[in-house]
C-alpha cells in the first residue's frame, strides 16, 4: 500500500498544477472514473497513467479498452473488403466534409490525437500536451522518428503549416468554422524541433478536440505539401497504409505502409475501401458476405443485421442527433410557453423505440447529450405530458395555431416530422409540413436564403463531434451562423463563453447544469434523442476501430482463427 | 437515305446544342452553389468562397457557358468540379459500365419479349396469351428497387448464386462480368418484357388479320412459311421502334438500378453531378445520353425504313 501511495505521489509531483487539480476531483469523488479518464486525456495525460491513478486513487478496474471490435487473437497478413459510404466529391484534405472522405482520409492520413470511442484522446503524432494556467496556449510535443510515406521525415513545421492552412480565412478549409473565434494562423508557433504551440484567440478547455481526429480534415500533411494539388494521386500521409490503386467513385485499394511508425502495425496485408453511394446495397453485401466491414448503417436500414447471427454489430453511443428549431421571433414561438409545450407534447423514449430501434439517448433539449462527461445528469429529464402543454398554450393564449415545418427527406427525418405534426394536433395546433430535399433545405445556408435558417420551425441534422463547443455556439449563440431558432440571449452566450474557457471538469459540469436549465427554459431547440453509430462485420474479423465521428481504424484489425 | 441521314444528324446537333444550353440554365437556377454543395451547409462562407472561386464556380454565366462550349466543340468537356477530374475520364467507364449492363439486359428481354408476344398473338384469347399479357403486365408494374432488392435477397444473400453488386472485381473475364450483371439485369428484364411482348402481340394480331396474310393463306402457302415470311416482318415493324426508344432508357436511366447493385454507371453520375451541381459533369453526362437517344432513334428509323420499302424518309411527296 505504502509502494503504491508513493508511486501516486511520484506521478503527481511531475504533473502540472492542473493535472494534480483532476487528481484531487478524482479523490474528493466529485468525478467519476470515466470523467477522470477522459478529462486526463484532454489534458495530456496518458492513459495507462491515468488508468493506475484510477485504479490507485479512485476505483479498482483499468481503462477499458477503445477497440470496439475486440481485437481478441487475429492471424497477420489477408486482404479485407470495407464497404463505406461513396465520398461525395474529391478527397482533399482541406474539402473533404463528408463521412467517406474522412473515412479515406484517416487511412494514409494521421492526426495529432485519435478521440476514441469513449470520446478519450489518445496520442498518435503528438506525444504529450499540455495547456498553461488558463487554458489558452496550448503545447504539443511531436512525436519524433516518424516519416511520411513518401519518405519526407515528419517535423514541426509540417504540424504548424497543416493547422495555419486549416484556419486561414483565406485557405479554404472546411474545418474553418471549427477554428473560428479559436484560432488564427499567426497562433501556431514552432517553437522547436519537437514543439508547437496553440496560442488562442480566448482561453479553451476543449482545444486538444480540435486537432484531433474529430476534426477531421487536419490529418498531417509534409509542410511542401500543394493544398491546391490532388490529394488522389499521392495520398501522403503518416498513416498504416499506403494507396495502392485509387478509382473516383469507386474504390481505394491500400497496401501496408512499409515505413510506419508504429513497428508490427498494421495486422493484414490489403485493404479495399469499396464505395458505396447508398445504404441499403451496403447492408446488403455484408449479408451477402462480398464485404468483410460495413462502416456505418441506420437503424432503419440496419434491422436484419441485428439478430443475424452471421454478423457483428458494432454499436457507438454518440452525439449525432436531430435538432428542431422553433423561431423565437416569429409566431407562435415567441412566447417560450409554446416552445416548453411543444417540448412536453414529445414522447421521447416512443421516439427512440420506434424512430431508432432502440439504438439512442433520449435527449433533453439541450446539446449536452448522456455521452457527454461534462454534461449534468442531475437535471430533471423532459417527459411527455399534454395536460401541461395545454395548459402552457391556453396561459400563452395560443390554443390554436398554424405553422409550418420546414425539413428534409432523409433518414428517420420525415417521421419525426409526423409524429411532431400528430402530437401538436392533440393540443389543437396544426403544422404544414413541407419535406425538400437536402439541398433545398439547407439552400446556400446564409440567412435569407435558407429554410434551414428562416422557417419558423424545422428539423435539421447534426453529426458527432467529441465536445459540445460547436452545438452550443454556432447553433444557439446571438451571433451564431447556424442559429436557426434566432435565439438571442446574453445569458445564454455568457454561459457558453464560460463552459468553453472552463479548464477543470468542476467547472465545465457547474456551467453545464446552468446551460441545461436555461436551454430547458428557453427551449429555442428541442433535442429529441442522440442516435448511435453502428457499423458491421463478419464474425470473423476483430480489431475494427469506428468511431461516431465516421472514421474506421484498421491499424489493430485482422481476420480472427 | 444519305440526305436523310445528315439532315438528321444536323438536327441532331442542334438538338444536343439545345440539351446542353437547358441543362446549363436548369443547373444555375437551383438554389445554393457548387462551393457550398461540396463543403457542406455547415463550412464557413468564407471557406465556401474561396473554393467557388478555385473552381471558378464564381465568373460570370455568360463566361462559364462559353468556355464549356468552346471546349465541347473541340472534343474537351472539362473538368468535373466536384471531383476534380476530366469529366471524359468519369464518362468513360461509366457508359462502358452502363453500355455492358444494357447489352445483358437486351440479349435477354428482346428475344423473350418478341417470343412471348408472338405467342400470344399466335394464341390469342388462349392461355398462352393471358399468361404473356397479364404476366407481362404485372412484371412492368413492380418498381426496380423492390424486384431488385427482393432478387438480392434471395439468390445473393440466402442462395449465394450469385454477387450483390453488379460490379465485376478489376480485370475479370467475360464470364466473371456477365456472372455479376445477370441479377441487376433481371428487374430490366421485368420492366421491358411486358412491353415489349405486348407490341409484338399487337403487331402479330394485325398482321395475321390483314388481307396480304389471307391471300398467303388462300394460296395455299403453308402456316409456317406465311408467318415467318409475312406475318412477322410486318408484326415486328413497331417492335424495332419500342425497342430503340427503350435504348436510351437502359443506358442513362437506371439510376435505381444502378443504386441498388453499386453499380458506376451513367444514371448514378448524372445524379451525382446534378445534386452537386456540378456543371460539366452534369453536361457531359446529359450529352452522352442524348447522344444515344438520338443515334438509337436514328438506326430504328433507318432499320424501319429498311424493313419497309413502302417508307422511303426524303423521298416522299
Amino acid at each position: 500500500m505504502e509502494e503504491l501511495q508513493h508511486r501516486v505521489d511520484k506521478i503527481r509531483a511531475g504533473r502540472t498544477g492542473l493535472d494534480n487539480q483532476l487528481i484531487d476531483e478524482l479523490v474528493a469523488g466529485r468525478i467519476s472514473r470515466r470523467e477522470f479518464i477522459r478529462r486526463g486525456t484532454v489534458l495530456g495525460m496518458s492513459l495507462g497513467v491515468l488508468g493506475f491513478l484510477a485504479a490507485a486513487c479512485g476505483g479498482s478496474s483499468t481503462p477499458s479498452s477503445t477497440a470496439t471490435s475486440a481485437a481478441g487473437a487475429v492471424r497477420k497478413g489477408g486482404t479485407m473488403t470495407v464497404g463505406i459510404i461513396a465520398p461525395s466529391a474529391a478527397v482533399n484534405p482541406l474539402t473533404v466534409a463528408d463521412e467517406g472522405g474522412l473515412a479515406v482520409l484517416g487511412q494514409a492520413g494521421e492526426y495529432l490525437t485519435w478521440s476514441d470511442d469513449k470520446l478519450n484522446l489518445q496520442p498518435v503524432l503528438a506525444e504529450s500536451w499540455s495547456p498553461n494556467a488558463d487554458g489558452s496556449v496550448w503545447t504539443f510535443k511531436i512525436r519524433q522518428g516518424v516519416t511520411f510515406n513518401n519518405g519526407q521525415p515528419l517535423k514541426a513545421e509540417d504540424v504548424a503549416k497543416t493547422f495555419k492552412t486549416h484556419s486561414d480565412p483565406k485557405g479554404g478549409s472546411s474545418a474553418l468554422s471549427a477554428f473560428a473565434g479559436v484560432l488564427k494562423p499567426a497562433g501556431v508557433e514552432v517553437v522547436d524541433d519537437q514543439t508547437v504551440d496553440f496560442n488562442l484567440d480566448a482561453p479553451n478547455g476543449n482545444f486538444p478536440y480540435l486537432v484531433s481526429s474529430d476534426n477531421y480534415n487536419t490529418i498531417i500533411l509534409p509542410a511542401n505539401y500543394d493544398y491546391a494539388g490532388k490529394y488522389e494521386s499521392s495520398f501522403v500521409g503518416t498513416g498504416p497504409w499506403k494507396m495502392t490503386s485509387f478509382k473516383t467513385g469507386a474504390e481505394v485499394v491500400y497496401g501496408k505502409n512499409p515505413s510506419y511508425w508504429q513497428s508490427g502495425s498494421p495486422n493484414l496485408d490489403t485493404v479495399t475501401l469499396k464505395f458505396y453511394a447508398d445504404e441499403q446495397p451496403r447492408v446488403l453485401a455484408l449479408q451477402g458476405k462480398q464485404l468483410d466491414v460495413v462502416s456505418q448503417f441506420s437503424a432503419s436500414t440496419g434491422q436484419p443485421l441485428f439478430n443475424n447471427p452471421g454478423v457483428k454489430v458494432l454499436e457507438l453511443r454518440s452525439v449525432a442527433h436531430r435538432q428542431v428549431h422553433m423561431r423565437t421571433d416569429k409566431e407562435p414561438f415567441t412566447d417560450k410557453r409554446v416552445r416548453q409545450a411543444i417540448g412536453l407534447l414529445l414522447d421521447r423514449p416512443a421516439l427512440v423505440q420506434g424512430l431508432l430501434n432502440g439504438k439512442g439517448d433520449l435527449g433533453n433539449d439541450s446539446p449536452f447529450a448522456p455521452v457527454f462527461p461534462s454534461t449534468d445528469t442531475s437535471v430533471a429529464q423532459r417527459a411527455k405530458d399534454v395536460e401541461k402543454a395545454k395548459q402552457l398554450l391556453a396561459a400563452a393564449g395560443k390554443s390554436s395555431f398554424t405553422v409550418t415545418l420546414a425539413t428534409w427527406n432523409g433518414y428517420e427525418i420525415p417521421l419525426l416530422a409526423q409524429t411532431i405534426k400528430e402530437a401538436v394536433q392533440q393540443v389543437g395546433g396544426t403544422i404544414n409540413l413541407n419535406v425538400t430535399n437536402p439541398s433545398t433545405y439547407y439552400g446556400s445556408a446564409v440567412f435569407g436564403k435558407s429554410p434551414w435558417l428562416d422557417s419558423t420551425m424545422g428539423i435539421t441534422d447534426y453529426g458527432h463531434r467529441g465536445v459540445p463547443n460547436v452545438f452550443l455556439s454556432a447553433p444557439l449563440t446571438s451571433a451564431g451562423p447556424w442559429n436557426s431558432a434566432h435565439f438571442k440571449n446574453s445569458g445564454y452566450d455568457a454561459l457558453v463563453k464560460e463552459y468553453v474557457a472552463a479548464i477543470d471538469v468542476q467547472a465545465q459540469k457547474a456551467a453545464s447544469k446552468k446551460i441545461e436549465e436555461l436551454l430547458l427554459d428557453e427551449s429555442p431547440v428541442l433535442f429529441p434523442y442522440f442516435h448511435f453509430h453502428m457499423s458491421g462485420t463478419q464474425t470473423n474479423v476483430a480489431g475494427v476501430e469506428p468511431t461516431a465521428m465516421g472514421h474506421i481504424r484498421l491499424t489493430k484489425t485482422g481476420f480472427s482463427g | 437515305m444519305g440526305r436523310f441521314v445528315l439532315r438528321r444528324l444536323g438536327l441532331a446537333v442542334l438538338t444536343l446544342w439545345l440539351l446542353a444550353t437547358i441543362v446549363f440554365v436548369g443547373a444555375h437556377v437551383l438554389p445554393g452553389d457548387v462551393g457550398r454543395r461540396i463543403l457542406g451547409p455547415f463550412a464557413a462562407p468564407e471557406a465556401v468562397a474561396t473554393l467557388n472561386h478555385q473552381l471558378g464556380a464564381d465568373r460570370p454565366l455568360a463566361a462559364q457557358y462559353w468556355d464549356w462550349l468552346s471546349g465541347a466543340v473541340r472534343g474537351d468537356l472539362g473538368e468535373s468540379l466536384s471531383y476534380r477530374v476530366p469529366v471524359s475520364s468519369l464518362l468513360g467507364s461509366a457508359v462502358l459500365n452502363s453500355l455492358k449492363l444494357a447489352l445483358v439486359a437486351f440479349v435477354l428481354v428482346v428475344p423473350l419479349g418478341i417470343l412471348g408476344g408472338i405467342a400470344a398473338g399466335l394464341f390469342r384469347g388462349r392461355a398462352v396469351d393471358r399468361i404473356v399479357t397479364v404476366g407481362g403486365l404485372s412484371a412492368t408494374v413492380v418498381p426496380e428497387f423492390v424486384s431488385g432488392i427482393v432478387l438480392i435477397l434471395v439468390f445473393a444473400v440466402q442462395l449465394r448464386w450469385l454477387p450483390v453488386t453488379a460490379q465485376a472485381p478489376a480485370g475479370s473475364g467475360l464470364g466473371t462480368q456477365l456472372r455479376y450483371l445477370i441479377l441487376p439485369a433481371i428487374p430490366l428484364v421485368f420492366v421491358l418484357f411486358g412491353y415489349i411482348a405486348r407490341i409484338t402481340r399487337a403487331g402479330m394480331v394485325e398482321a395475321l388479320e390483314a388481307d396480304y396474310t389471307r391471300t398467303a393463306v388462300l394460296k395455299g402457302i403453308s402456316q409456317r412459311t406465311v408467318i415467318a415470311r409475312h406475318v412477322l416482318r410486318n408484326a415486328l415493324l413497331p417492335t424495332i421502334a419500342v425497342v430503340a426508344t427503350q435504348t436510351g432508357y437502359l443506358i442513362g436511366g437506371l439510376v435505381v438500378i444502378e443504386f441498388i447493385f453499386n453499380y458506376q454507371g451513367l444514371g448514378q453520375l448524372t445524379f451525382q453531378a446534378a445534386q452537386k451541381l456540378d456543371f460539366p459533369l452534369l453536361q457531359g453526362t446529359v450529352m452522352v445520353m442524348g447522344i444515344v437517344f438520338l443515334l438509337t432513334t436514328l438506326v430504328a428509323d433507318i432499320g424501319y425504313s429498311l424493313l419497309n420499302p413502302r417508307i422511303r424518309y426524303g423521298r416522299t411527296e
